[in-house]
C-alpha cells in the first residue's frame, strides 16, 4: 500500500507540488517560531547569575548642583551602608540590571586575538555582596588591586571561553588593539544575564570603580547605587534612605526601584513582541491549517468516484479514510525532508550565532507540529471519505 | 490487438454448472428516503441467480436496475429484504466483511470505466488485489498481467487510462475485474458508452468469459441484442420484477 501510495502521490505530482510548497512554507514559519521560543526558553532556563531579590535602585540626581559630585557620593555611600538594614552598597555605572541602557565595547586583545564585542560593567569591591556573582575562578575585586600594575578586570565565562579557549583566563593581561593600555583578568564569574529574563550569557566584562579613588571617577556623572538590604524591608527603610541622601546632599533628589519591580517592568516589554509574533504565527498557521483542511476537503469531492471504486473492490471504509490519512502523512513527509534539508544549513554554517542544540530542536519541533498540524487538518475530511456510501459516489459521476 | 480470452481448453465447458444458486434476493425493498420525498427503487424483490447464470436486466431508466445492481454488489444496503452471496446471508455482514465478500467473490465493470485517470493501465487492474491481505506485490503483477493478457491490452501495460480509446479502457476496467478471480461479475451497462463494434468486443469477451470460466455474471443493458445473447433476460419496471 504504501507503494502505491507514493505512486499516486508522483502520478499527481503537479497537484502535490502546490501542497508540498505550502507545507515547506509552513515549516519555515514555524522553524522561525520555533527558534525564538526555544532560544527564549533556553535562556529562561539559564542561571541569572546573579541575585535580585532584595536589591533597590537608588537613582540620585544632583540637579542644578555643579560642584564636584564625587566627594558627596563617597560620603553618601558610607552614610547608606551605616544605615540599619542595609546590607551592602555598591556604585555602579547605569547598565545595572534589567536597565535599557548598556555599554559595548570590542576593545580587549590577547595575544594579538580580539575579544568578543562585550558588555561592559563598572564594579566596585562591595559589588558581589549586593549581586551576589558567583565567583567560579579567581576572585572578586579587593584592597589587593589598589596596587595592580594594570587595572584589574573580572569577566564571564563567556568571555573566557570566547578569547581565551581551553586557558585559564585568570593572571592573562588583554590589551587593547595597539597595546598601549592592559588589564589583569583576576576572576571569573559564571553567568551574567543581566538584560531580562529571555537573555542570553553575553560576553561580560566588569572594570573596576573605586569610590575612594576620586580622580578616577567623573566629577559629574549621575551615579546609580544598587543597595542590598535585609529581606523584609519596605517604605520605612526607603524613607530612611532618602533622608540620608537628603542629608548629605543639598537639593540632590533621589528614586527608589526595587530590582524586582524593574524586572518585572523588563519582562513585559521583553514579552509585548515575543506575544505579538507568537499571535502573528498562530494567525499564519491558523491560514495554513484552513488551506491544509480546504485542500483536503476539495481532493475528496472531486475523488468521490474512485473511493466509490476503491470501495467496490474491497476496501473497507476506514481503509479508505487511513488512505488519505497516509497520503497526507507522505506529502507532509517530502515537505518536512525539504524543509529540514534547507533549515539544516542554518547550524551547518552557524547563522546567527544561535546554538546548533536549538536548531536541531527547533527542526524536530516543527516537524511534530506539522506533523500534528496535517493529521488534525486530514482527519474530518478522512472520516468523511471513510463514511461516503460506494453506491452513492459511484452514482455521482 | 484483439482480445484474446482463452482457458485451457477452451472448446469444453470447464466448470460444473448445476442450480446451486449464487445470488439470491429475498423480499428486497429499496426505498429512498429525502425530507420530503420516499422514492420507492425496489418493491419486494425475490430473484435467484444461478452459479455460472449470465443474466441481463433490462427496462427503462429509473426502473431501479442499477439499484437492483449495487444491492448484489453489496455497495448499498436494501431497506428490506435479504440478501444471499453462495449461501450466505449478508445483510447483517460488517463493513469490513462485506468489503472481504466484495474483494473476494464480486467483480465490477461499470458504464463509465472507473479507471483511475492518476494510474497506469496496469497499476489500475492491480487495484483489487491491494486490498486482497497476503498476495505479494509480485503475485499482483502476475495476476494483473494475465488479466491484461486476456483482454488482449498486454501490450499496454504503461499506458494511462488518459492515452486508450473507450473500448480500450472498458477492456482494462473488465481485466480489473478479472484479476481478482472472482466468482460474480456485476456489469452496469458495460457497452453503454462505447460503439456498436467496440460494444460488440466487449460482449465478446464477457460471453468467453462466462463460456470458459463459469463466471456467474449479471448484466445490466439497453441493448436488446446484447441481453438476446445471455442466457437468461430479466425485465424490471418501476421497481419490480416483470419477467
Amino acid at each position: 500500500m504504501i507503494r502505491h501510495l507514493f505512486t499516486l502521490i508522483w502520478n499527481r505530482k503537479r497537484s502535490n507540488a502546490l501542497l508540498i510548497a505550502e507545507i515547506l512554507l509552513s515549516f519555515f514559519v514555524l522553524f522561525a517560531v520555533s527558534v525564538l521560543l526555544v532560544t527564549s526558553y533556553y535562556n529562561y532556563r539559564q542561571p541569572a547569575g546573579f541575585e535580585y531579590q532584595n536589591v533597590w535602585e537608588l537613582n540620585v540626581n544632583p540637579g542644578q548642583d555643579t560642584t564636584d559630585h564625587r566627594p558627596t557620593l563617597r560620603l553618601m555611600m558610607q552614610r547608606l551602608q551605616a544605615t540599619p538594614g542595609v546590607v551592602a552598597v555598591t556604585g555602579t555605572s547605569s547598565n545595572t540590571p534589567f536597565a535599557f541602557s548598556s555599554m559595548n565595547t570590542n576593545q580587549y586583545y590577547y595575544q594579538k586575538k580580539q575579544g568578543p564585542s562585550t558588555d561592559r560593567y563598572e564594579a566596585d569591591d562591595e559589588m558581589v555582596k549586593v549581586l551576589r556573582q558567583h565567583v567560579v575562578a579567581g576572585r572578586w575585586f579587593d584592597r589587593r588591586d589598589d596596587a595592580a600594575t594594570n587595572p584589574p578586570v573580572i569577566i564571564n565565562q563567556r568571555f573566557a571561553e570566547k578569547l581565551f579557549g581551553n586557558e585559564s583566563p585568570v593572571g592573562k593581561v588583554m590589551t587593547n588593539d595597539k597595546g598601549t593600555e592592559k588589564w589583569q583578568v583576576v576572576g571569573v564569574v559564571d553567568y551574567y544575564r543581566r538584560a531580562s529574563d529571555f537573555d542570553g550569557n553575553a560576553p561580560a566584562i566588569f572594570v573596576r570603580r573605586v569610590a575612594q579613588d576620586v580622580d578616577k571617577l567623573d566629577p559629574n556623572e549621575n551615579p546609580v547605587l544598587l543597595v542590598r538590604v535585609q529581606p523584609g524591608s519596605g517604605a520605612v527603610l526607603e524613607q530612611r534612605l532618602v533622608k540620608e541622601i537628603s542629608a548629605v546632599t543639598k537639593g540632590w533628589t533621589a528614586k527608589v526601584n526595587t530590582l524586582e519591580e524593574n524586572r518585572h517592568d523588563k519582562m513585559k516589554i521583553v514579552l509585548t513582541p515575543l506575544v505579538a509574533l507568537g499571535l502573528v504565527s498562530l494567525f499564519l498557521i491558523l491560514n495554513v491549517a484552513l488551506g491544509l483542511f480546504g485542500v483536503l476537503w476539495y481532493n475528496i469531492n472531486q475523488r468521490k468516484a474512485e473511493i466509490g471504486l476503491r470501495r467496490a473492490l474491497g476496501a473497507t471504509g476506514s481503509g479508505i479514510g487511513s488512505q488519505f490519512l497516509g497520503e497526507m502523512l507522505v506529502v507532509t513527509t517530502l515537505g518536512v525532508l525539504a524543509g529540514v534539508l534547507l533549515t539544516a544549513q542554518f547550524p551547518l554554517l552557524g547563522a546567527f550565532g544561535v546554538e546548533t542544540p536549538i536548531y536541531v530542536i527547533s527542526i524536530g519541533l516543527s516537524a511534530v507540529l506539522i506533523y500534528v498540524l496535517t493529521a488534525v487538518c486530514a482527519f474530518q475530511p478522512s472520516r468523511i471519505a471513510a463514511g461516503i456510501q460506494p453506491a452513492v459516489s459511484l452514482r455521482e459521476e | 490487438m484483439e482480445p484474446t480470452l482463452t482457458a485451457p481448453h477452451a472448446t469444453a465447458d470447464l466448470i460444473s454448472r448445476n442450480n446451486t444458486p449464487m445470488i439470491r434476493l429475498i423480499d428486497i425493498e429499496k426505498v429512498y428516503q429525502t425530507d420530503t420525498i420516499e422514492t420507492v427503487a425496489l418493491n419486494r424483490v425475490n430473484l435467484t441467480i444461478n452459479r455460472g447464470e449470465f443474466v441481463s436486466v433490462m427496462g427503462p431508466s429509473g426502473c431501479g436496475k442499477s439499484t437492483l445492481l449495487s444491492l448484489m454488489g453489496l455497495l448499498d444496503e436494501p431497506s428490506g429484504g435479504t440478501i444471499e452471496i453462495d449461501g450466505r446471508a449478508v445483510t447483517s455482514y460488517s463493513d469490513k466483511e462485506l468489503a472481504r465478500v466484495r474483494n473476494q467473490k464480486i467483480g465490477f465493470i461499470f458504464q463509465s470505466f472507473h479507471l483511475i485517470n492518476d494510474l497506469s493501465v496496469l497499476d489500475n487492474v492491480e487495484l483489487p488485489l491491494l486490498y486482497r491481505a497476503g498476495t505479494s506485490g509480485k503475485e499482483r503483477r502476475q495476476l494483473a498481467l494475465a488479466a491484461l493478457e486476456k483482454v488482449g491490452l498486454s501490450a499496454r501495460t504503461k499506458h494511462f487510462p488518459s492515452q486508450l480509446s473507450g473500448g480500450q479502457r472498458q477492456r482494462v476496467a473488465i481485466a480489473r475485474a478479472l484479476a481478482g478471480t472472482p466468482e460474480i461479475i456485476l456489469a452496469d451497462e458495460p457497452t453503454g458508452n462505447l460503439d456498436s463494434v467496440m460494444g460488440e468486443e466487449i460482449m465478446d469477451l464477457l460471453l468467453g468469459l462466462h463460456r470458459h470460466e463459469g463466471t456467474t455474471i449479471v448484466m445490466v443493458t439497453h441493448d436488446e441484442n446484447m441481453a438476446h445473447k445471455t442466457e437468461r433476460l430479466i425485465r424490471f419496471f418501476d421497481g419490480s420484477q416483470v419477467s
